[in-house]
């Protein structure tokens, strides 16, 4: 009897696993979003114009979230350190200016579900003109956790306090 | 109760005590410094990097550091570590050599105290100082964003710019070039 409870246990968990499966690409990530547990739509307008932002995008995204991250935490029973590589691209088409952040986990974390090249999406910005001097963004991004990055890149639309966040935090 | 004083060494002894146990002392921060993998940069060249840090953990709970890691780096676009300069007062002066590329790594290290939690994010550019330059260079870490901004300022003082940061990758495609 309990080697037949073992089993319907696995059994739900590979169904479980099955189940999981992450956007492959930013448009199934836009598309994901709203109906996620831990993921919101934030949608603000900025006083910037349009191709302040784009270059804003393109200068901060890649100095800034090109990286590889190591963090370690310690308890008295645990020793954790987590490997992390993050991935900006920034696309600009006409009126249209797309930031896309994925991550990739080393080391540290297991994977359950199918990977997209170069890592899941954490976050999405797109930036599209409302008036010559006011630009409207849509940031898909984590409800819970990674409010660094989301602050960076709100700070990048807004043009004020224009920093890198620390991904480690 | 008899209390009887404890028996004292020969002052000659005592002293050669001290220098075994500052030699001691010595010998394992030495190895512990050498198993680190720091060294520090001997910055006896004139400075030419003026260097301004502000640096705030945001919290009682934790801390930031900043270091400036400098490498030198060949016809052949291989960096080779020079030392690291600690950027711990508001202003830090360091010499890099003029008219060679020299890849700076400014390292921003925090460690919280409540979650034993600690991580490294770092800045690196390419840069290739001109004579008779100055570089002011801000770095700053506060509300957890950080920046590193380097500006060239000519002898005369008269215009300066500000540099982007250059990968190190970038010495190869330059090189490739040539």
């Amino acid at each position: 009897m309990k080697r037949y409870h073992v089993l319907i246990v696995v059994l739900n968990l590979f169904a479980l696993v099955g189940c999981i499966s992450h956007p492959q690409t930013a448009e199934e990530f836009r598309k994901a979003v709203p109906g996620a547990f831990s993921a919101t739509v934030e949608t603000f307008e900025v006083d910037r114009p349009f191709g302040q932002v784009a270059s804003t995008f393109q200068k901060m995204g890649p100095n800034c979230l090109s990286k590889t991250i190591k963090t370690t935490s310690q308890t008295t029973t645990s020793y954790q350190v987590i490997v992390t590589t993050y991935k900006p691209t920034v696309l600009v088409k006409g009126k249209k200016a797309e930031l896309h952040v994925q991550q990739h986990h080393e080391q540290g974390v297991i994977n359950v579900s199918k990977e997209p090249e170069g890592g899941y999406y954490l976050l999405v910005a797109d930036a599209q003109p409302v008036t010559q001097t006011k630009t409207r963004i849509d940031l898909y991004r984590p409800s819970m956790g990674h409010g660094v990055l989301i602050q960076a890149v709100r700070n990048w639309a807004t043009g004020e306090n224009v920093g890198c966040p620390d991904l480690t935090k | 109760m008899t209390c009887f004083p404890l028996p004292r060494l020969p002052e000659k002894r005592r002293a050669h005590g001290k220098r075994v146990a500052v030699g001691l002392l010595f010998c394992a921060a030495s190895l512990l410094s050498a198993c680190s993998g720091i060294k520090t940069y001997e910055n006896s060249l004139d400075k030419n990097l003026h260097v301004h840090t502000a640096t705030d953990s945001g919290s009682w709970f934790s801390r930031v550091r900043a270091a400036v890691d400098i490498h030198r780096v060949g016809v052949d676009c291989a960096i080779d570590y020079e030392g690291t300069v600690q950027l711990t007062g508001s202003a830090t002066e360091i010499g890099i050599q003029p008219g060679r590329r020299s890849y700076l790594v400014f390292v921003f290290n925090s460690f919280s105290f409540f979650s034993n939690r600690s991580g490294t994010i770092t800045y690196e550019t390419l840069i290739k100082p001109r004579s008779n330059h100055h570089y002011d260079v801000v770095v700053s870490y506060k509300n957890d964003l950080y920046h590193v901004m380097i500006r060239e300022i000519p002898p005369d003082r008269s215009a300066s710019r500000e540099l982007a940061p250059l990968a190190l990758n970038s010495c190869r495609s330059s090189s490739d070039r040539k």
